[in-house]
């Protein structure tokens, strides 16, 4: 049986697919986006986090076998709500085999699978085959700000987004709006252009960054150094996707609150 | 998908009247600018008292009657409900010495009158205060009436003229300001039935205030939806009124209930039992809901202040539409509705000796305790059972004798055992004073010659069994690492706590990480539900509380979380040390039924299940599920609809009770630092939403520390 290190499993996740949610939370990713929200997600070990009220353990390892009896313990009612399970990350590609373990040992509840597109072909195909739905982030069609902003090649990126749209996998494209960085016409264009050429997309969510996860970086003895103006508002611009006749929608409010809330 | 289930817009959220005027009374109101009326000291009622020989209930209707006549009439700008208090204190009726006397040996009610308990409003208005009057007179003309019942009744009676001749005084004074409308509506209610929504709502705002001038507090107004409804249904069939007009009504109904906050009596300000109760079903078991039900919920939207606090009875089958309109409350952080699941609390009640038709007609007192409006005399909150302390001494003393788990649960049995017994022969010695005006409103005192203070049909008390994640995480943790793995000795963990866990900051992090948790862990949930077994069991083996009724345990915890954590002054019960989930000396309890604060929880579904495994049937003095919610949980129409299926699901699971909030705990650090900046920012306390910088630091600091789940 596998195991594998998960960094959380949320329940109640609203905006990580349809219906009532839990999301596995997967820890450990190839990628290194400078704008990254989950810090504690990048380093696939479990670590020691401080924060205001003392340190805690980020991360877990835990059986295929147990991940999957929590998970099912709530099928039911992830099922009469419309929902299901998410497996996100860091990047859960990175644990794969992992991944399909439980899939292949949850009782029919729906899965979205929320990636980075990061990862081989194979394990790609395999997993995606496995999910009723893929998130799949798009950061940057441009190869070198890619490998600028998130430390690796989009080459595997934009081959796997290719694959998924052959595969009989419903997809949606998401887009964080990073201020200056991701949020430029020519990426939106790009975006655009690639978008409207996919079967199977149901449509591109635009997420726009509003603030920096400065506490937790430092919470992990990480820096946090970004190179854009965050003050800026993103340019959350639709008009690229409705010239492409691509479904596309703007999330509101925060994403994802960045910072730990500080506590007393 | 959802969101066609869910038909947004089926119910309007939105008020259609144009809202300038309200507008302004609410921020007047807010600001206190009312408060400039109010007279520098209240009436002193001692010297005529003593000089004519009054005894305890000729005293309480003589200091009502005066205090009704020092009111002095006060019609605010642009106002369509009248009544503003101007006399701002209750006067003493006794000496000190002589109080001592008239007291001593008894137990008092918290701070004496009789509080938190609800009247049938509904059959007040329906009978008029004139007609009130005429039974009483009936009454004390009929043979076999012994002194005390006459001297009741003419207590009641001059009550009843007391509050006639204010509302005198204040028809005359609209009618001199040429407010020949209001005159006419005040010369009418509340001495005859009211035929109006405008009527109905001027005559409840008179009748209610009033029990206040008694020195109630606490004071519910019960289901609303129902006992109001037919003067709503009539005015708009007959075209009298438009939605509008009886939107803007209700808002100002809504906003007079506000403005004398900081006079009612409470723990913090806020705390003050202003409830509603809406929703739920007929006394024939049929479906409740109205268009005032959607109606309340919207004005609230539109008021957004702390009273009426809004309590909503649903089931499993409850309209999702009307759950999503509840959720834009949530959604605006006022901490209510409040839900009580009707499929749960119904049956447990009869199964408590509650006629099945009264059952169905429960409101909630000014938390969350079960009551039924005008037939119950119950005290619901007679005190708390520490289930920490319990388990705490079980686990302490256990281990050092070196007795088995088993034996360990036999003993926080014992204790909690002896702890309700303690409340129990303490309320046996329950002195209620007389309450004649209150009388009036309760269905059979003025019929029968008898106040309300000796009792109505429903003589219950009520216990807070507080804190049952902490306890049941502090066994879970002893059974896990000292019994079944032997991963920890007794001396160790024993040791560890008699020293607050001061160089044992490894052993902390095991058992807050590694030990299993209420919420998470279905061990740690049964031994939750094997404590509220125990406390169930000795409440049961109370047959007569003294008056007639029973003890019912509950689940809330009210400021318990606090208090026994931390220790108060006056209040019985120790404080605790460092308990075995790994809680430090002094860190709170959590609030109701809610997992440990330092627990790593994945989220609401595990905590609704946890919960969900408790017998209510035995279980029913009530106490919510607390659950606070990121307020990004609520950014958009799909997010409210997935709130509505989350509340759905609490039905679905058998829960009994729940409150969400929505926080941002940015916004509340904030709000401490400026206060002046977020003086309208209000969140949930235990069992009641108050302004968050009206509240005492440790309450704030409890609020910002709660887990926030669904970011």
């Amino acid at each position: 049986m596998t195991s594998g290190v998960i960094h959380e499993i949320r329940e109640f996740t609203t905006h990580d697919g349809p219906g009532v949610r839990t999301t596995v939370f997967l820890k450990g990713c190839p990628l290194r986006c400078a704008w990254c929200h989950n810090p504690e997600g990048l380093s696939p070990e479990p670590q020691t986090m401080r924060t205001a009220r003392g340190e805690r353990t980020v991360g877990r390892r835990y059986t295929a076998e147990q991940v999957a009896a929590i998970l099912n313990r709530q099928a039911a009612i992830l099922r009469s709500n419309g929902g299901g399970v998410t497996f996100s990350g860091g990047e859960p590609l990175l644990q794969a085999p992992f991944v399909e373990d439980i899939i292949g040992r949850l009782s029919n509840v729906h899965v979205v699978l929320d990636t980075s597109g990061y990862a081989t072909e194979s394990r790609f195909r395999r997993v995606a085959g496995m999910s009723q739905l893929v998130y799949f982030d798009l950061k940057l069609v441009d190869r070198e700000a890619h490998i600028r902003y998130t430390g690796a090649d989009n080459a595997p990126i934009l081959a796997n987004l290719r694959a998924l749209s052959s595969m009989d996998v419903p997809f949606v494209i998401r887009v964080p709006l990073v201020p200056g960085v991701t949020d430029t016409g020519a990426n939106l264009r790009a975006i655009a252009g690639i978008a409207g050429s996919l079967a199977g997309l149901v449509r591109v969510d635009l997420l726009p960054y509003h603030r920096a996860a400065g506490g937790k970086y430092a919470g992990l003895g990480m820096e946090f150094l970004p190179s854009w103006n965050e003050a800026q508002p993103a340019n959350a611009d639709v008009e690229p996707f409705l010239a492409a006749a691509v479904p596309v929608s703007v999330a509101s409010g925060d994403i994802r609150l960045a910072r730990e809330p500080e506590r007393i | 998908m959802l969101a066609t289930e869910l038909a947004p817009g089926f119910l309007t959220r939105t008020c259609s009247f144009s809202t300038a005027r309200l507008d302004s009374m609410r921020n007047r109101i807010r600001d206190g600018a009312h408060r400039i009326y109010r007279s520098a000291e209240s009436p002193d009622v001692l010297p005529e008292c003593e000089a004519e020989g009054l005894g305890w209930p000729r005293r309480v209707a003589r200091a009502f009657r005066r205090v009704c006549e020092a009111e002095t009439p006060v019609v605010l700008p642009g106002e369509r409900i009248l009544f503003t208090r101007t006399t701002p204190g209750i006067p003493p009726l006794y000496r000190d010495g002589e109080w001592k006397t008239l007291t001593g040996g008894s137990t008092l009610h918290e701070l004496g009158p009789i509080s938190n308990i609800c009247a049938d409003w509904g059959f007040v208005l329906g009978q008029g205060l004139l007609e009130r009057r005429r039974v009483a007179m009936e009454t004390a003309s009929r043979p076999g009436h012994d002194e005390r019942a006459l001297e009741f009744l003419a207590c009641a009676i001059e009550t009843i003229d007391a509050v006639l001749a204010l509302v005198d005084r204040y028809a005359e004074t609209a009618r001199k300001m040429g407010l020949t409308g209001l005159a006419a509506i005040l010369e009418k209610v509340p001495g005859r039935p009211p035929e109006t929504f405008h009527e109905a709502l001027q005559a409840l705002r008179i009748l209610h205030a009033m029990v206040w001038l008694e020195g109630h507090y606490h004071v519910g107004l019960g289901r609303f939806d129902q006992y109001m409804w037919p003067y709503l249904e009539g005015d708009l069939e007959s075209g009298r009124i438009t939605l509008a007009g009886a939107e803007e009504l209700l808002a100002e109904f809504f906003i007079s209930l506000n403005k004398d906050s900081d006079l009612y009596p409470g723990v913090q300000q806020g705390d003050n039992g202003q409830t509603i109760m809406l929703g739920g079903v007929r006394h024939d078991g049929s479906p409740a809901v109205n268009e005032l039900t959607a109606m309340a919920i919207r004005v609230a939207l539109y008021t957004n202040m702390i009273d009426p606090k809004i309590n909503l009875r649903i089931s499993a089958d409850t309209d999702l539409s009307l759950l999503g309109l509840a959720g834009e409350l949530t959604r605006n952080g006022l901490g209510f509705p409040q839900y009580s699941n009707d499929e749960v609390v119904i049956p447990a009640l009869v199964k408590h000796g509650y006629d099945l038709e009264d059952a169905r007609d429960y409101t909630v007192a000014a938390c969350w305790e079960f009551i039924i409006p005008g037939k119950g005399m119950e005290v619901v909150n007679t005190g708390a059972v520490s289930l920490p302390l319990a388990a705490d001494k079980a686990i302490r003393q256990g281990l050092s004798a070196d007795v088995g788990f088993e034996a360990i649960l036999g003993r926080a049995a014992d204790n909690i055992r002896e702890r309700v017994f303690e409340l129990a022969d303490k309320y046996r010695r329950l002195l209620l004073p007389p309450a004649p005006y209150y009388s009036v409103l309760m269905e059979g005192c003025l019929e029968n010659g008898r106040d309300l203070s000796r009792g109505l049909k429903y003589n219950n008390f009520g216990l807070h069994a507080a804190a049952s994640a902490n306890a049941a995480d502090a066994l879970a943790a002893v059974k896990r690492f000292v019994f079944d793995e032997r991963s920890v000795t007794a001396d160790e963990l024993l040791e560890a706590l008699d020293g607050n866990f001061e160089n044992h900051e490894s052993l902390r992090r095991r058992l807050t990480e590694d030990a299993p948790k209420v919420g998470n862990d279905e061990e740690a949930d049964q031994l939750m539900v094997r404590l509220f077994e125990f406390v169930a069991e000795a409440c049961e083996a109370i047959e007569d509380n003294g008056r007639g009724g029973k003890m019912r345990p509950g689940t809330g915890s009210a400021m318990y979380y606090i208090w026994l954590a931390r220790g108060e002054p006056g209040d019985a019960a120790p404080p605790i040390g460092a308990t075995a989930e790994g809680r430090k000396r002094g860190e709170f309890f959590s609030a109701n039924l809610a997992p440990s604060p330092n627990a790593a929880i994945r989220g609401p579904i595990g905590v609704l299940q946890a919960f969900s495994r408790i017998d209510y049937g035995r279980i029913c003095n009530g106490g919510p599920i607390t659950m606070e919610l990121s307020d990004l949980s609520f950014r958009d129409e799909d997010s409210i609809a997935k709130c509505a299926l989350l509340v759905r699901t609490f039905a679905q699971l058998g829960c009994q009770q729940l409150q969400l909030n929505a926080l941002n705990a940015e916004t509340l650090l904030d709000a401490k630092r400026h206060p002046e900046l977020h003086r309208n920012l209000i969140v949930r306390v235990w069992g009641w939403s108050g302004y968050f910088c009206e509240l005492a630091p440790e309450y704030q600091d409890h609020v910002v520390a709660r887990q926030l789940y669904g970011l």
